[in-house]
This record gives C-alpha cells, sequence and structure tokens, in this order.
C-alpha cells in the first residue's frame, strides 16, 4: 500500500476516534494538541489493528508523538509483511 | 459534633418520563406512562417487547468529542443527572468545597451494555480481541468517576451495589456523610443501563418480567418493566444552605436498613417493616406525620403484597390514611437507579404538593389493601413522606423525607 493509502486511512481512523474533521488533522499534529488522551490512543490502536489487520505489540508505542509516527509505523508493519515491532500501547492504566 | 439537619437542594433525573426533572416530573404527577416497545436490541429475540427507555437519546448532546466514548450509558447518565442537580442547587465549587463534597452513587450491573458488546464480538463474531476501554466504561464505580471529574471533587466517593436498593443505600450514606458533619456537600443517587441483550436474557428467565405493562398491587399484574436513567440529588446542611438562600426542596430526615436473611429473591414481610421502622425513628417521625410512600411496587407476585403487608403492620389503621403509589408503573424498574428515581419523584411530591399515581392501575390485589393512589394524582401536601427500596437478597433500605417548611 503506498504512503498516500496509509496516510490518510490513518488520518481518517484517528477522526472517527476523536470525532474531529479530518482537514484537523496534519502530518505533524501532535496527538497531544489533538486532544488525544491515552483512552483516545487504545481506541485508536484498536482501530489501526482493524482497519490495517496488524497487531501492534504493546511495548514500544511511547514513541507515538505524532500523526506521521503512526503513518511511518504502520507502513514499516505492513512493509515487514508480519506483526510489527514499531508501535505499541502508550503507557498503561494505573490499575 | 451534633448531628446536622439535611437539605436537598438540587435535584436532576434522566429517565423514560424525560431528560430532566421538569419533563420527568410533569409527565410522572400526570400518570402517563413511558413504556413502549424496547428499541435497544431485536426484541423478537426474547419473551418479553416492552421496556422503559431513555428514547432518541444522544450522548453526543451531552458530550464533546469523544469524551461519549469514554463512559457507557449508565455512566453518561449519572453525569447528565449530577449536572442538573448541581446547576439546581446554584453550586459555585471553591477549592475548599471540592475537598469536602461527596459522591456516592447506587449502580446494580455497572456497564452491561459495554460488556455484552465485548462478549458479542468475542463469543458470537468470534473475534480474538475486545474493544480497549471496556474496562473503565464496565466497572461499576465508572458513574461516580466521571462525575467527581466532571466537578472537580477530592472528597469521599465511591459506588454502592445492592442490586434494586443501590441508590437508596448510596442516598443513605451520603445523607451520614453530611449529617455527622465528615463533608457538606454530597453528590448523591444512582444510575442503571441494562438494556443489552444477555442482562435481559437474565430478567427473561427470571420469569418476572411483564409481557405488557407494568400494573402494581394489581390483581392482573403480570410483573416487572425494566427501566433505565438516572436520578440525582444535592445534599449540603439545612442551616448552610438556608444561610445562603437556596432553594431547599425537603429535608432528608432519616435512612433506615434491614437485611431478611431469608432468601435470595424472595421478600419477606419483616424485613421491609423493619427498614421502615428504622426510617421513621431515624428520622423521629411519627406515624401520623406519613403523608406518602413511594413504594417500591415493582408488579411481581412477591413484591406487592409483601411490600403492602410490610406497610400495614408497621401502620396498622394509619396506613388508611395516606396514599402509597408506585411510579415504576411509568418509569419502568431501573433496578439500581430506581431508587434515585423515586426519591427525586418523592422529593418533589413534597415539594409541590402532588401525590404522583400508579398507573395502568385496574383492581386491586385482595392481598394489597392500600391506598394506591390509582390513575390520578391527588393534590396533597404531605408533612413527610417515605421511598421504599428492596431487593433481590433482602437488602432493605428507606429514605424519609420532610417537607420544607
Amino acid at each position: 500500500m503506498p504512503d498516500s493509502a496509509v496516510e490518510e486511512k490513518v488520518i481518517a481512523t484517528l477522526a472517527s476516534v476523536k470525532r474531529i474533521s479530518t482537514e484537523q488533522i496534519k502530518l505533524d499534529s501532535s496527538l497531544q494538541d489533538l486532544g488525544v488522551d491515552s483512552l483516545d490512543t487504545f481506541t485508536l490502536l484498536f482501530e489501526l489493528e482493524s482497519k490495517f489487520n496488524i497487531s501492534i505489540p504493546d511495548d514500544e508505542a511511547r514513541n507515538i508523538r505524532t500523526v506521521g509516527d503512526i503513518v511511518k509505523g504502520v507502513q514499516r508493519i505492513l512493509d515487514a509483511g508480519k506483526d510489527g515491532s514499531t508501535l505499541g500501547s502508550t503507557t498503561a492504566p494505573a490499575s | 459534633m451534633a448531628d446536622r439537619k439535611v437539605a436537598v437542594t438540587g435535584v436532576g433525573i434522566i429517565c423514560a418520563a424525560g431528560s430532566n426533572v421538569p419533563d420527568a416530573w410533569g409527565s410522572l404527577q400526570r400518570g402517563v406512562t413511558s413504556i413502549g416497545p424496547i428499541t435497544a436490541v431485536d426484541s423478537s429475540l426474547i419473551r418479553f417487547q416492552n421496556g422503559a427507555e431513555v428514547r432518541n437519546y444522544d450522548p453526543f448532546k451531552y458530550f464533546e468529542g469523544s469524551r461519549a466514548d469514554h463512559l457507557d450509558r449508565f455512566a453518561q447518565f449519572a453525569v447528565i443527572a449530577a449536572r442538573e442537580a448541581v446547576e439546581d442547587a446554584g453550586i459555585t465549587f471553591t477549592p475548599w468545597l471540592r475537598e469536602n463534597t461527596a459522591v456516592v452513587c447506587g449502580n446494580g450491573g455497572g456497564g452491561q451494555i459495554t460488556q455484552d458488546s465485548g462478549y458479542i464480538d468475542l463469543y458470537q463474531r468470534a473475534k480474538s480481541r475486545v474493544h480497549p476501554l471496556i474496562v473503565p466504561r464496565t466497572m461499576a464505580s465508572g458513574g461516580v468517576s466521571h462525575v467527581t471529574m466532571e466537578f472537580g471533587i477530592h472528597g469521599p466517593s465511591y459506588t454502592v451495589s445492592t442490586a434494586c436498593s443501590s441508590s437508596n443505600h448510596a442516598i443513605g450514606q451520603a445523607f451520614h456523610m453530611v449529617r455527622r458533619g465528615e463533608v457538606d456537600l454530597a453528590i448523591t443517587g444512582g444510575s442503571e443501563a441494562p438494556f443489552a441483550m444477555g442482562c435481559l436474557k437474565a430478567w427473561e428467565a427470571m420469569r418476572v418480567i411483564a409481557p405488557d405493562t407494568c400494573r402494581p398491587f394489581c390483581v392482573d399484574r403480570r410483573g416487572m418493566i425494566l427501566g433505565e436513567g438516572a436520578g440525582m440529588m444535592v445534599l449540603e446542611p439545612l442551616d448552610a444552605a438556608r444561610a445562603r438562600g437556596a432553594k431547599i426542596y425537603a429535608e432528608l430526615a432519616g435512612f433506615g436498613m434491614s437485611a431478611d436473611a431469608h432468601h435470595i429473591t424472595q421478600p419477606t414481610v419483616e424485613g421491609p417493616a423493619r427498614a421502615i421502622r428504622r426510617a421513621m425513628g431515624d428520622a423521629n417521625l411519627a406515624p401520623e406525620e406519613i403523608g406518602y410512600i413511594n413504594a417500591h411496587g415493582t408488579a411481581t407476585p412477591g413484591n406487592d403484597p409483601a411490600e403492602s403487608a410490610a406497610i400495614r403492620e408497621v401502620f396498622g389503621a394509619l396506613a388508611d390514611r395516606f396514599g402509597v403509589s408506585s411510579t415504576k408503573s411509568m418509569h419502568g424498574h431501573a433496578l439500581g437507579a430506581a431508587g434515585s428515581i423515586e426519591a427525586v419523584v418523592t422529593i418533589m411530591a413534597l415539594h409541590d404538593g402532588i401525590l404522583p399515581p400508579t398507573a395502568n392501575f385496574t383492581q386491586a390485589d385482595p392481598a394489597c389493601d392500600l391506598d394506591y393512589i390509582p390513575n390520578a394524582q391527588r393534590k396533597v401536601q404531605a408533612e413527610a413522606a417515605l421511598s421504599n427500596s428492596f431487593a433481590f437478597g433482602g437488602l432493605n433500605a428507606v429514605l424519609a423525607f420532610r417537607a420544607s417548611k
């Protein structure tokens, strides 16, 4: 899948999870600026796994800061053609 | 510190009868039933078709962006009713007040719609994973947590779960804290959202749901009708409420609890009677002062004669001097939220001098010998009123309110 299609799908997924317009989302938008909290992040990762039919490991997503980070991570998992190693969940819930 | 008198200074409600107090109370006092065909699930798959749902409910009208997705329906209802109660009470939260406010709510089953959706994914759709927010949406304490976050409250806050008595037990705990001076304000009530297939199937299997409508205390009653929603109230010391010029709906004067220690579904007469006596004793109310009882009145074969006999046992011939109604005939049985909705109804009855009727009333069961206010409201200014909640498992909780003078 070419980058632009991945990018488009990631942005559409994020817009749907956060219930905001896709126009508000740019590649360099930080998740924090978009108001994406930890619960939104869990949901986003869940939806991305479904949409791209991938499995995102738990322990690496602390690196996600921007929409671009997600697009790159998803792309790497897709290119690897197997369960990925570049994305994971953010901070685990406290209890 | 000597016990303080406790005032109700704000009320909130969302239920089948209306999404705020003016709408719901307006409908309930006129005897309008809000029972209709269930829309939340495919009711052709269950043996009963009717329920008392909050209809045309759009969570995004109440919660911005993705916030609605973080709350199960029962927690949304809790926040919505709490907002109304706090606004109604005219509370301005200062940092000090936030430290000295409690939130105590009743809930029976937690986020059942969320839990159901997870099980449907897992067992019906054979998915290998479930939505990541199932835990925070399902936990029964979620409603209270979201209410604390809504107003930034840092005082004692928790959920009480005693099945259909949950809300009355919760309101009772909040009442105790305000009365004893442990807190200076409490937001209390309860919420429930049981219209999920798994839950409806469980109730179907209990064989206590009416196929048509809810006719409490009637000879031809066929069982209860499930409801949903939330009721909330703001409690504060009566003196403080007067000092700030707050509107005082009623005084929450007493609370009584008891356990049947008998059977997990069948009620006794003695258990409810004991809770009623304790509530009246706690409120220092004489039997002559009671002018209305909002009954538990589920319209099941077991409850209605037992509750009627319990009232008769406590009041004797005096029970013929006041009206007893079950507003479940209109807003359904909201389970863990039932007591909260009915407490708000009881408060409004005292405040407005109107006793709401038992709707759908046909003919009294010979085993039920009280005045059930059939089908039409009465303009009666009661001095004091009780609101009964009894539960499967025999955990009884009765609230006693006094009209504001």
